[in-house]
């Protein structure tokens, strides 16, 4: 049950926050944190536009007037349009109207989690874009309450925080101390 | 019975006042004081004379309503008074109707004296609109003090109302009409 | 076709902002009313500009004890605050500037405060919420007139009032040349919950506003005062916060005499 440290990345790729809850781990230089998040940001969204569609068979053909988008009855054509701005899509080019996720509806999420047999990368994703990565120890079981409770902890005190400034590097003090008593009570 | 009601601030800055008469026992609700009309202005010196009084037992006597502090005998008006907790002063002046029996009486100085007086004549006398009602033909007495007190305490309540506002600021003038009219109401129910 | 039930809705809400004060073209200002007969002032309310909500009901139809026991979203309390805050913090010259302005923010509420809970300690009788004060459920209870029965209303129901609990501690200061000043603590104050204070600026407090509405409350009850906000973390409570009371020198003065003609 260990969780070795944690990075945010705010939308546009930026390293707003790193902490270690691993006394003594190997710690990399803030540069190499920084190349760090913008590459993890990047391929984030290579594996995104790499995701694989399936053909979209629709009995009228696909037209790319984005009026009809709104009033199609199935959310395949409105995922698939390239003008349905409502829907989390940024990887849609003009081909993509005669294409569709293999799970219609459920949006393109990119990469969720990375292991190797040292450690696991499990990424979350908020509505806003902005990217939490927790490393942890690859037999660790339950995750996600983890990451949960570490965005609920984001959203009480940076974001309720009036001296935060939105993407900017995370600097609150009671951020760190509630996250660090309450990771060390788990273990 | 006549009144005149007021609000001043704790800088003793008038924000509201209204003048009406009793609705008990057949009273048309109009005020008619003593004074002809020219001279209503008596009122309000009348009761921001008072305040002298009103100052010194605000901190001998911590209830709210501090009853009836000074009477002006002269006009034989009587005030009562109720403080907000936030030092706002309610000041209530209250005059019975001319009476024959009043201008005698009057000479004497202690409100007990020209209570007992009224009270007598209130017996005595039945014929007149005023003497028939105790409450308004009695200003000291103890269901005088009770119906004055209900009459504070909604003000009271609706005072608060107008100071929950967003809009208002302390020391501001009252100037709702809604306002205006509840302590119409008010009056009308207990005075 | 949502157009016209949409704008029908918003100008109701606007009816509802503006009911308590749109009348100022009432016809009955204060200082001719005297001399106006007074059945005029019942009949001005229909005749006056007062524009009414669509469904009737002022400000003074409502029960002031209507949200008593109401609960307010701690969260969206919290984002307020925040920008209060930050409205606070624009063009400030200083942390004492910042905090000056947020203890003007808090001062009107605790006018207003003071007036809201003593209504409903009258309003309310069973005097639950208020079990601490000095008051009986029968009586109501009384405006305080010494600084000790003051501090009580702070410490006890004011605080209960605004926080749903008492406050931590009520001391007097120990220092014979500071006999005018009182201290209250909170171990977490409510409004510093989320807030953590940049380095820099390591010496304000937020919690200025609460002070700014204690000050309110002192100054309502004629007791001139100055309250501040001091950061006094211990390891256990991290966020505790000493309200700092220094009453004026006529209070002192007042409080001497009081004594001597035996006043509570």
């Amino acid at each position: 049950m260990t969780v070795f440290s944690l990075i945010i990345i705010n939308k546009a790729g930026g390293l707003i926050y790193q902490r270690e809850f691993q006394p003594g781990l190997r710690k990399l230089s803030t540069n190499d944190y920084l190349v760090l998040a913008g590459t993890f940001h990047g391929v984030h969204a290579i594996t995104r536009t790499i995701t694989p569609k399936l053909p979209y068979l629709a009995t009228t053909p696909a037209s790319n007037t984005s009026t009809t988008t709104s009033s199609t009855p199935t959310s395949a054509t409105a995922l698939a349009s390239p003008s349905g701005t409502t829907t989390p899509i940024p990887n849609t080019t003009s081909t993509a109207a005669t294409y569709m996720y293999p799970i219609p509806g459920v949006a393109a999420t990119g990469l969720d989690s990375l292991e190797t047999d040292k450690f696991r990368l499990t990424c979350f994703q908020t509505l806003t874009g902005t990217k939490f990565l927790l490393f942890t120890d690859p037999h660790m079981a339950n995750v996600e309450p983890v990451m949960r409770k570490i965005y609920e902890f984001y959203a009480d005190f940076v974001m309720k925080n009036p001296f935060y400034q939105l993407e900017m590097p995370v600097r609150c003090e009671a951020f760190d101390r509630n996250l660090n008593g309450w990771l060390r009570g788990r273990t | 019975m006549s009144y005149y009601f007021t609000i001043l601030s704790p800088t003793d800055v008038p924000l509201f006042n209204i003048a009406f008469g009793t609705s008990k026992s057949g009273g048309d609700g109009i005020a008619r004081f003593r004074f002809p009309d020219t001279a209503q202005y008596m009122n309000q010196f009348i009761i921001h004379s008072s305040l002298d009084m009103v100052e010194e037992a605000q901190w001998m006597n911590g209830n709210m309503y501090l009853k009836h502090i000074d009477t002006y005998p002269p006009a034989s008006a009587y005030i009562s008074a109720f403080l907000t907790p936030s030092g706002a002063r309610f000041l209530l002046l209250h005059q019975p109707p001319q009476l024959p029996s009043t201008a005698a009486s009057a000479s004497g100085t202690s409100g007990s004296i020209l209570g007992g007086s009224f009270s007598a004549s209130a017996l005595g006398g039945g014929s007149s609109r005023a003497s028939a009602s105790s409450v308004a033909a009695n200003p000291t007495s103890p269901q005088t003090e009770e119906a004055v007190r209900q009459f504070m305490g909604e003000v009271y309540e609706n005072y608060v109302k107008t100071v929950m506002s967003p809009f208002y600021r302390q020391g501001m003038e009252i100037r709702s009409s809604v306002f205006r009219s509840r302590v119409t109401a008010a009056g009308r129910k207990w005075l | 076709m949502a157009q016209p039930p949409r704008h029908a809705a918003m100008l109701s809400l606007s009816n509802s902002n503006s009911n308590s004060n749109s009348n100022s073209n009432s016809n009955l200002s204060t200082a001719s009313d005297s001399r106006q007969p007074a059945h005029l002032a019942t009949a001005s309310h229909s005749s006056t500009g007062l524009r009414v909500p669509s469904n009737r009901k002022t400000i003074y139809d409502r029960h002031l004890n209507r949200s008593r026991n109401a609960e307010l979203s701690r969260a969206s309390f919290a984002f307020l605050f925040a920008e209060m805050v930050t409205y606070a913090q624009r063009r400030v010259t200083g942390i004492q500037d910042l905090e000056r302005r947020l203890n003007e923010q808090g001062y009107p509420l605790g006018l207003r405060l003071l007036d809201l809970l003593f209504y409903r300690t009258i309003s309310g009788s069973t005097s639950s919420a208020l079990s601490s004060s000095s008051s009986t459920s029968a009586s109501p209870p009384n405006r305080p007139l010494r600084i000790l029965p003051l501090l009580h209303l702070i410490h006890g129901p004011l605080w209960r009032l605004l926080f749903n609990r008492p406050a931590d501690a009520l001391e007097h200061s120990v220092s014979p040349d500071t006999p005018n000043e009182y201290m209250i603590t909170d171990n977490d104050p409510l409004v510093n919950t989320y807030i953590s204070v940049p380095k820099e600026m390591s010496m304000l407090n937020c919690a200025a506003f609460v002070a700014g509405i204690i000050e309110g409350v002192c100054d309502g009850c004629g007791f001139e005062a100055k309250v501040t906000a001091h950061n006094q973390p211990t390891e256990m409570w991290p966020g505790r916060t000493i309200f700092l009371l220094r009453f004026g020198e006529s209070v002192m003065e007042r409080e001497k005499v009081l004594e001597r003609a035996g006043v509570k």
